[in-house]
């Protein structure tokens, strides 16, 4: 029936009149799209393809420079390399709360922020954070110094062999 | 009306000296198409032929007029915000969005620059003036019902306005780049961080990188000096325009109507302002009656009543931030050290609530709740329309709307409160007065 209703009336409007139709139609809908598709292509443009800061990969030395046992707080890079036998990996020292530094303690991490604290695998044991200290991947690179990606994260307590 | 000498066609021109003799007065009578008013008709040209004036009506209702109905919230927010752009602009001349370079340019305006300290201050309280003055506003619209109909989106409006000043306020604060700006400014973008899906890349989109540092510096510099000035100011204008569009300020119905009986017969006048020519009328103003002639009424000439009060306003407020600005400096720390948070690192007074909530839980403190209640802000007109209570203080018809109004605000500010001054090293509770 409403199909019925919606033909008649497009008959009653004639061939020339709905072609109007359409075609005010698709200008519109094309000047809308091109704006929104310039408003996104500013977000594009903002959004920085290569930071000028910190690099987020980055060699930190040869294995033998961390020896087994090592908790070793890099606080410019904000990580932390911990090395226990043959096995490495490198912590987030940047507090999952608010992002302040958190610095080693004895019993792991402490924020000296808010007083979140973790134990020695980034494990929240007090304190407001929200999240353990995640894990990035830790890989050798071909000229023997090991490389931290901080954009990769793995999984905590899954270790790099040396 | 007409001051100048008409010359009858054919007639000889003025010579040269007598040109020279009324140049003063003819510039003048250029630039200022009215004298000093001293009639009605003269009081009404004067604001309507004046650019900055004719912002105004020609007309105001008395309760516009009545300090302890509007307390001038917005228009002081109005002002302080011409005062920051005034010193604004000033600071930029010395100031250099670097990180190497932006904290010792703070040093040079206490030590070398001529009114340095005196400006920063001015630009430090007005902004934090501005805050607390627009939100101030905001309760005084709502507690008086002033949002509703018709001036549900000049609310809306506002409700943009005030995240428009907070974003304003958070973008000046990194600037000055010493430990109080760094960690402030690290505490509040990790707060965005927090909202789902887009939070981590809108952080990252705000800072420019991972962290703050050089890019975060100037890309809230470019938000703090072009774009959020020029978004407030074309908003602010909107705000003004619908202002008049929706009628004058809110005033309750019982102060409308004419209030003396109407004489039986009105007695209209008409002054022929040029002959040989047709008037129109040019424009529509929504009201409930048409006037025509003297017809007795509660309104009173803009000029000049109306811009005396604001005036009154504007130098209260100047007094007010000049005595601040001259008696309080306005802080500045260590310069930024990264390896050294400090404990607590605080966000900006107005963000310390959030901070107190996040405190308690990361998204419902930091996300969850800010977003509801501005959610909640923006709906207010349109979940409430109801049309009684408008244009009185704390209306009996409105107990439900204002109750939880005022329960919110309270609520925010004992937290921001509490985040203010409760809050010690490991953010602890602590008693300010030990």
């Amino acid at each position: 029936m409403a199909m019925a209703t919606k033909a008649a009336a497009r008959t009653e409007a004639g061939g020339a009149m709905s072609r109007r139709k359409l075609l005010g139609w698709l200008s519109g809908v094309s000047l809308f799209g091109s704006a929104v598709l310039s408003a996104f292509s500013n977000f594009v443009f903002i959004k920085p393809r290569a930071t000028y800061g910190q690099p987020q990969r980055f060699s930190i030395g040869k294995p033998e420079e961390f020896p087994s046992g090592a908790r070793i707080a890099m606080e410019q890079k904000r990580v932390c390399v911990v090395r226990e036998g043959n096995k490495v990996a490198a912590i987030s020292t940047t507090c999952t709360h608010l992002g302040c530094i958190v610095g080693l303690s004895d019993t792991g991490f402490a924020c000296p922020c808010h007083g979140s604290r973790f134990d020695t695998d980034g494990t929240v044991t007090g304190g407001p954070a929200p999240k353990p200290l995640p894990w990035f991947k830790v890989s050798l690179a071909p000229n023997g110094e090991l490389e931290i990606d901080k954009d990769t994260q793995v999984e905590p307590g899954s270790y790099f062999t040396v | 009306m007409s001051d100048t000498t008409t010359h009858k066609a054919g007639a000889k021109p003025p010579g040269l000296l007598t040109n020279l003799l009324e140049l003063p007065a003819n510039v003048w009578n250029s630039v200022f198409r009215n004298r000093l008013p001293e009639d009605d008709l003269g009081r009404s040209s004067t604001s309507f032929t004046n650019f900055f004036l004719h912002i105004h009506p020609v007309k105001v209702h008395q309760n516009t007029l009545r300090p302890l109905y509007t307390l001038g919230l917005g228009l002081m927010s109005f002002f302080l915000f011409f005062v920051l752009v005034v010193t604004g602009v000033l600071l930029m001349f010395y100031y250099v969005p670097s990180t190497t370079q932006a904290y010792d340019r703070m040093l040079d305006l206490r030590g070398s620059v001529a009114f340095g300290t005196f400006l920063r201050n001015m630009h430090r309280w007005s902004a934090h003036g501005m805050v607390a003055m627009v939100f101030l506003h905001m309760c005084r619209v709502f507690l008086t019902g002033s949002y509703k109909k018709p001036r549900e989106f000049n609310w809306v409006i506002g409700v943009v306005l005030l995240l428009v000043t907070l974003g304003l306020s958070f973008t000046g604060y990194l600037l000055p780049w010493d430990q109080l700006a760094f960690w402030a400014i690290t505490v509040g973008t990790s707060i965005a961080g927090y909202a789902p899906l887009v939070g981590q890349q809108m952080k990252f989109l705000l800072l420019g990188d991972t962290t703050v540092g050089q890019e975060a510096l100037l890309r809230f510099y470019v938000l703090h000096v072009a774009v959020l000035p020029v978004v407030a100011t074309l908003l602010i204008a909107i705000h003004f325009w619908r202002i008049r569009k929706d009628g004058g300020l809110s005033r309750p119905d019982d102060a409308a109507p004419i209030t003396a009986a109407a004489p039986a017969a009105l007695s209209v006048r008409a002054v022929p302002l040029a002959k040989d020519k047709v008037f129109g009328l040019q424009g529509f103003v929504r009201s409930t009656t048409a006037k025509f002639g003297n017809v007795p009424d509660r309104t009173v000439f803009t000029w000049p009543n109306l811009l005396i009060a604001e005036l009154f306003v504007f130098v209260l407020i100047l007094a007010v931030i000049l005595v601040l600005a001259l008696a309080f400096n306005a802080p500045l720390e260590q310069p930024v050290n990264v390896m050294h948070p400090p404990n607590p690192a605080k966000a900006p007074w107005y963000f310390l609530g959030l901070q107190e909530m996040v405190s308690y839980s990361a998204f419902w403190g930091g996300i969850g709740v800010p977003t509801v209640f501005v959610l909640l802000l923006l709906a207010a007109p349109y979940l409430d329309r109801k049309p009684g209570g408008v244009g009185v203080w704390f209306a009996r018809e409105r107990f439900l709307a204002n109750t939880l109004f005022v329960t919110i605000v309270v609520l925010n500010i004992v937290f921001m409160i509490i985040g203010t001054f409760f809050r010690g090293p490991n953010w602890e509770f602590v008693s300010p007065w030990r």
